[in-house]
């Protein structure tokens, strides 16, 4: 009944220190988590989100940085919730994906 | 389910965690479950942590409580000789009230 | 459930840091693939929800700059006022987030409750299920914050991980871990520096950090 998210008194070692910059991407994900958890909106809330990343499994949860947990979370529920769907999701990301890749062979002459 | 004017516990209350099997997401964790502590503050009704993660935001909002351990209680380390302690949020579903010490 | 993710994700272990002191727990950083991979989704995600029509791109913008303009000043501001007006401290311990408000502070969180430090009484702040912080506050956490080592060992070794960041306790302190898993979030009222009765309030500002309002300072 344990999470694996629920680590309060676990062992571990000494705390990295180094700042992390905090990036746009990050950002984004986190206005995006607000905007739809708005009064005006209420389509994911933060329980809903939590809910996401505690039902990744142990793998997925520690593999991924920490806003990266949050967006692959989000899209989890949003899934499951039919706000919309993993064929359109993937079809968006493959275009983007080639805009990016095309972009970066055209280089930054 | 009649609604409760007032709520079950007051501040200086001794409490127990329970250690409910739950399945879902849940707010307390694993370390404070089956401890002793003493309510140190009322902080009002929320909604339900367990129903907001199932899009159930209909309530009833539960009342919830600052609960503070002593360190030794949470820990039992019997090289810990400070007055330490450790305070948490605790849902009043999660709680049963202890017989207070005389 | 499981989600068919045709991401490849790029160098999702861990990294190490080496540093003077020894073995550092790992943080899980994205590399620059795994940022691009990132940016990709969530752009990809935000075209999806416009064209759904449950966003839109300004709006967008105007969130992430409301993300932006909280920071460690705004907490600055709070704690050298408590330090300089007594009536507006017995509100803030009162009432966190009204007493906040009240200097034109805006606070998104539910309540704010305001730890405050002694001679005989330090706080530390953690959040061992998440990384719950005052963030319509103060910003974003920084990332030892949200690290699995913080969270994990704060609440068990708390004057360990405080001598990790220079604070030794004598036993006749007595430390107050505050656990942020529900509703409340939290700032600790550092103790003011001995001769703040001379300085003015911009440098009382300015001397309050954000370790102090979190607790791994004293």
């Amino acid at each position: 009944m344990r999470g694996y998210h629920d680590i309060g008194g676990d062992t571990a070692g000494k705390i990295p220190k180094q700042e992390l910059p905090w990036l746009h991407w990050e950002k984004q994900t986190e206005a995006i988590r607000n905007l739809l958890g708005d009064g005006t909106r209420r389509i994911i809330s933060l329980d809903e989100m939590r809910r996401g990343f505690e039902n990744f499994g142990a793998e997925k949860y520690g593999q991924y940085s920490f806003y990266r947990r949050r967006l692959e979370a989000m899209i989890d529920i949003l899934i499951e919730k039919d706000v919309i769907s993993q064929v359109e999701l993937d079809q968006v990301v493959e275009e983007k994906k080639r805009v990016w890749d095309k972009d970066s062979k055209q280089g930054t002459d | 389910m009649n609604r409760h004017d007032c709520q079950r516990f007051k501040v200086n209350d001794r409490v127990e965690i329970l250690e409910l099997c739950k399945a879902g997401h849940v707010r307390i964790p694993f370390y404070v479950r089956g401890k002793i502590g003493l309510i140190i503050q009322y902080c009002g009704r929320y909604l339900n942590p367990e129903d907001l993660a199932v899009g159930k935001t209909s309530g009833p909002a539960i009342d919830l409580y600052r609960v503070q351990f002593d360190h030794v209680e949470l820990w039992g380390e019997s090289e810990n000789l400070y007055h330490d302690r450790l305070v948490i949020e605790i849902y009043d579903h999660w709680l049963k009230p202890i017989k207070q010490i005389v | 459930m499981s989600q068919n993710n045709d991401h490849d994700h790029h160098n999702h272990g861990d990294h190490h840091h080496d540093s003077p002191d020894g073995e550092h727990e790992a943080l899980v950083i994205e590399d620059d693939v795994g940022n691009i991979d990132g940016q990709i989704m969530i752009d990809a995600l935000q075209s999806v929800l416009i064209s759904r029509g449950l966003l839109t791109a300004p709006e967008v913008t105007k969130a992430i700059q409301q993300l932006e303009s909280p920071g460690i000043h705004l907490g600055a501001k709070v704690v050298a006022k408590a330090w300089t007006d007594p009536a507006y401290k017995a509100r803030l311990l009162s009432n966190g987030k009204s007493a906040i408000q009240e200097i034109g502070v805006s606070v998104g969180e539910a309540q704010i409750v305001v730890v405050e430090n002694t001679p005989t009484v330090h706080n530390l702040i953690t959040c061992t299920l998440c990384s719950c912080y005052p963030r319509s506050i103060l910003g974003q956490p920084p990332s030892w914050y949200i690290s699995k080592a913080y969270r994990a060992r704060t609440v068990r070794e708390p004057r360990k991980v405080l001598e990790e960041f220079g604070v030794t306790l004598s036993k006749e302190i007595q430390l107050i871990v505050h656990d942020s898993n529900a509703d409340m979030r939290y700032l600790v009222l550092p103790e003011p520096p001995a001769n703040f009765i001379e300085m003015d309030l911009t440098t009382l500002e300015a001397s309050i950090g954000r370790d102090d309002l979190i607790g791994v300072s004293r």
